[in-house]
């Protein structure tokens, strides 16, 4: 067992979580954060790409509109590594009611959000595969953000002013005592370790698995409602702006371009367990379908991969809770004192990815009045580690890199341009890390052939370099398998399903993969793995050797 | 003599050719592609794992066939919508044999069993023919896999260390820094084949084993040693005086490639003409009769008439079966009727090491191969249907491509030259 001791725990490390890290050792107290699984491993990392420009919400939701814009630049200015630039157009499709663009111009004025209506000729000439038909199109500031990097720049942040982030630490327990908080228990997952920790304060920022940690805490639960949304991403950048639909928010109203792909979303329907969320084969339907509508031909395209996120939305009593669409984004903290008798514990809930930064804001402001410290946020001021000013992400960065270094290590793989190097530096780095793990950050498996040259590759590297032995390199591989088919079985169709077959011929056929023995267990599971008891223990270590 | 058009440049497709231009046909080979052997793995699978019975999950229940022969008929009885149910054991074994009687340079004759090589992550791969690089010596002990740090697709230390659970042997992995071209660091198989059918090549990778590895029974090398020939593995093998065995690795595949070219010599000394790169578009045809197909060319689409017609496209893989965005499963040139669709399981599901129902679709025939409707009834009676495009095998888990491609491929031409051979005689 271990001991730690801290100022404040924050619990979840979602983009929400890491900010409110970030936020806190910033302002000076010795920060914690504790995730159950990788860092933006949950809704962070299962969304369409969007960084808002606020169009979205300007009509239904003025208040979000105008924070997702000043945060929009923000986030521009501290981390423009993870934003490219896209730009993003509003359109009205032939079957839209084109006065709902006078609307739009009328919120976009009110919320201060920069728009341009433009000629359709323009909107086609910029995005020639859009509807021929489109009646009217609206230019906006949207961008694209890599959640993942956005997580990652600000834990290292958020380190270089003594916040911790402990990834696969599962929190089993939550202590209080007389009213007032005392600590954690957690296990770490993939030592197979218990972690006792002692702080003062606790931040739940576990977004749809808030209420689970509030239950640990023995607290009435608050309600969240996750809205589950699916996600389909698409072979190619079919296009370079993000197309909105300009409709009110409706399934499948955007097409985001990011990185290599281009990802359409979303629906929303609520749901009771965001550990087990599914991609129905009418909602993909309904996604080839509106596709389609904004840029004809879409059903004919390839689909790569597909997903579901959870929004983690706080109940909102003003609305019925089967339509989480239009419960209110805002941010909710909920104060455990006032609300359970518990001081030194604060909840929240709701906001988007794009206005991360202004939840921790405010959630640390709430903390801190309670304490009855004040210190100035700077999180807005201060550009990330690894960061450049005015840098943003160019889609043709990595194959200038390539270009580079083509002499000097072999590309492993070719679908995202991720060498030999790379991943060798992120094993030094990161050991522990299973194929999923360096997948985010590394983008491995995640172009059209999906794992089926690099998977082998990566097993191959690991073990020659001595980062694992053989059974876990082939253990990991085989669930690094099973883990791509989850995003791919939904959606298998044309090319897709040809590029299945072929992958399943090398890697079940020619290499027989299936066929070489390996642990069962080579990874811990953060949905069911259990607090750590003796048994569990010698297993996990028995499979280690 | 007979016009026969083949359209397919794969396994089944070449076989069905040549065996068809040997027996006096006048033979057009149509082919988009080059066909599936530079895919897979170089030897000739017939059946190389089964499931118990009511398993569809490959890894865990399955079981190795050391005799396919012995196996064939009760696998046989279990699939009985399986090709090799339809083609019946006598032929698939004739079929096989003229097989290795086509590729003397390239196939060891066949001891009736199947045979395990290695492959880049160290499992040990059933199959009946193999190249005479793939033979592995029952008595080895103790074994060297040697890689190239500039081949990205062979992992020495993790098939070694695999290999001593897989083979029961001791095994040691060596990497060697031997560009296959000057300053590559990124070179496939193929490129170390053709810098091993260079004899210089071959005596520096000699000596930098004599200096590197320890003594072993046995070397195991990516398959790599000579595309045009076998003499590298000869050479090196004679040199080291230490016996050699080709390890399976992705593709580019090199023992692949050896028999698609021994292959496709054949076919052209054997007067069949290979029209390559073109997609075969359309086809006209009444009643019961193809009358010929569109081919797609450069300038202009072409009208090639036949008289008969074998239909070796390949699989899903290929794109001779396609799914569409519905969900829906077409056989893309023919339109021909489909089987494997209504079974109680969906068509995919989630479990990636299932046998995911969708591959076992495929064009329904009857037992000549001729394909047919839902209610028997011929389609084409001049068109036969080989290889990938047959249902109800997953090939892949099974190690049955290959069988089924050749067997297929050898009734089909012998079915359609027993038809026209009193034509001949005029």
């Amino acid at each position: 067992m271990k001991r730690l001791k801290t100022d404040v725990v924050v619990i979840g490390g979602g983009t929400t979580g890491i900010g409110v890290l970030r936020d806190c050792a910033m302002r000076g107290y010795k920060t914690i954060l504790l995730d159950r699984a990788d860092l933006a491993q949950g809704t962070s990392g299962r969304f369409h790409g969007l960084l808002h420009s606020g169009g979205r919400y300007v009509v239904t939701d003025p208040e979000s509109g105008r924070e997702c814009a000043a945060e929009n630049a923000i986030i521009g200015r501290i981390q423009p590594e993870a934003v490219e630039r896209t730009g993003g157009l509003f359109v009205v499709t032939p079957k839209d009611d084109p006065a709902f663009g006078d609307k739009f111009l009328a919120g976009a004025a009110k919320a201060a959000m920069p728009v341009e209506e433009i000629a359709t000729s323009a909107a086609l000439a910029r995005e020639p595969r859009l509807n021929p038909g489109i009646k009217r199109a609206f230019l906006v500031e949207d961008g694209t953000v890599d959640g993942w990097q956005i997580a990652w720049s600000a834990a290292e942040s958020a380190k270089q002013y003594g916040g911790q982030a402990l990834p696969y630490h599962k929190v089993t327990q939550v202590h209080h005592l007389n009213g007032a908080v005392t600590g954690v228990t957690a296990t770490d997952l993939k030592r197979g370790e218990t972690v006792e920790i002692d702080c003062s304060f606790i931040l739940n920022c576990a977004g749809p698995w808030a209420g689970q940690v509030t239950e640990m805490a023995g607290l009435p639960p608050v309600s969240v409602i996750p809205g589950r949304g699916i996600m389909i991403a698409m072979n190619h950048r079919l296009v370079n702006t993000v197309i909105n639909r300009c409709i009110p928010p409706a399934d499948g109203d955007i097409i985001v371009p990011l990185h290599t792909v281009c990802i359409i979303g979303t629906t929303d329907h609520p749901v009771t367990d965001p550990d087990h969320l599914q991609v129905p084969a009418n909602e993909v339907q309904q996604m080839f379908d509106s596709g389609e509508e904004l840029l004809p031909g879409f059903r004919s395209a390839r689909a790569l991969h597909t997903w579901a996120g959870a929004r983690p939305l706080i109940k909102d009593d003003r609305v019925a809770t089967s339509d989480t669409r239009h419960m209110s984004r805002g941010m909710a903290v909920i104060d455990h004192s006032t609300r359970d008798g518990v001081s030194g514990m604060l909840t929240i809930g709701g906001g988007k990815l794009t206005t991360y930064r202004l939840m921790a804001e405010h959630i640390v402001d709430a903390m801190e009045d309670q304490l009855g410290s004040h210190h100035p946020c700077r999180t807005a001021d201060e550009i990330c580690p690894g960061n450049q000013a005015g840098h943003n992400y160019l889609i043709t960065h990595r194959l200038k890199d390539r270009e580079a270094d083509r002499l000097e290590s072999p590309i492993i793989c070719e679908c995202e341009l991720m060498n030999r190097q790379m991943a060798l530096d992120l094993f030094k780095s990161n050991p522990l890390a299973s194929f999923d793990d360096l997948r985010r950050q590394l983008r491995l498996g995640m172009g059209p052939c999906q794992g089926g040259f690099c998977s082998a590759r990566l097993a191959g590297l690991a073990c020659q370099e001595q980062v694992m032995d053989a059974g876990r390199a082939t253990g990991l591989l085989k669930l690094f398998l099973e883990h791509r088919w989850i995003g791919l079985w939904p959606i298998l169709h044309g090319a897709g399903v040809r590029q299945a077959a072929l992958d399943a011929w090398m890697l079940q056929g020619t290499l027989d993969v299936a066929h070489i023995p390996s642990p069962a267990r080579v990874e811990p599971d953060p949905i069911s793995d259990a607090p750590i008891d003796e048994t569990w223990q010698s297993s996990g270590q028995k499979e280690n050797q | 003599m007979t016009d026969t058009i083949v359209v397919g440049a794969g396994l089944a497709g070449l076989a069905a050719a040549i065996r068809l231009a040997q027996g006096g046909h006048k033979v057009s080979l149509l082919t988009f592609g080059l066909g599936g052997l530079p895919l897979g793995q170089g030897s000739i699978d017939l059946l190389g794992y089964t499931h118990p019975a009511g398993s569809s999950h490959p890894t865990a229940d399955d079981q190795a066939v050391a005799d396919p022969w012995a196996a064939l008929p009760g696998f046989i009885a279990a699939h009985p919508g399986h090709p090799y149910a339809l083609l019946g054991t006598d032929t698939i074994k004739a079929s096989l044999a003229w097989l290795a009687e086509l590729l003397p340079d390239w196939l060891l004759p066949s001891d009736g069993v199947n045979h395990l090589v290695p492959t880049a992550l160290g499992a040990m791969r059933p199959t009946l023919l193999i190249q005479p690089t793939m033979s592995w010596p029952s008595d080895a002990k103790s074994v060297a896999v040697i890689g190239f740090q500039q081949l990205k697709d062979f992992f020495p230390e993790l098939m070694a260390k695999n290999l001593t659970q897989t083979a029961q042997v001791s095994a040691k992995g060596y990497l060697l820094d031997l560009p296959a071209r000057d300053q590559e660091v990124d070179s496939s198989a193929l490129r170390y084949a053709n810098a091993a059918d260079h004899p210089d090549f071959v005596s520096r990778l000699a000596a930098m084993i004599k200096a590197t590895i320890e003594p072993a029974d046995l070397i195991v090398l990516p398959a790599m040693l000579g595309l045009a020939s076998l003499d590298p593995w000869r050479s090196l093998e004679s040199t080291l005086g230490t016996r050699i065995v080709e390890a399976h690795l992705a593709p580019p595949s090199v023992p692949g490639l050896r028999l698609n070219q021994a292959l496709t010599r054949l076919a052209q000394a054997s007067g069949v003409r290979l029209i390559i790169g073109s997609k075969v578009i359309g086809y006209e045809g009444e009643g019961d009769c193809l009358r010929g197909v569109t081919l797609h060319q450069a300038g202009r689409d072409q009208f090639y008439g036949a008289d008969q017609f074998v239909y070796a496209g390949g699989s899903f893989e290929s794109g001779s079966l396609t799914v569409d965005s519905h969900g829906l499963v077409h056989e893309s040139l023919f339109h021909l009727p489909l089987v494997g669709l209504g079974g109680d399981r969906p068509l995919i599901d989630g479990d990636y090491w299932s046998d995911q129902a969708i591959f076992k679709v495929g064009v329904a025939t009857n037992a000549q191969l001729a394909p047919i409707n839902p209610d028997g009834q011929i389609v084409w009676s001049n068109l036969r249907v080989v290889g990938g495009l047959l249902p109800a095998a997953v090939r892949w888990t099974e190690k049955s491509g290959d069988g089924i491609a050749v067997s297929s491929a050898f009734a089909a031409a012998t079915d359609l030259l027993n038809q026209t051979s009193p034509k001949k005689d005029n």
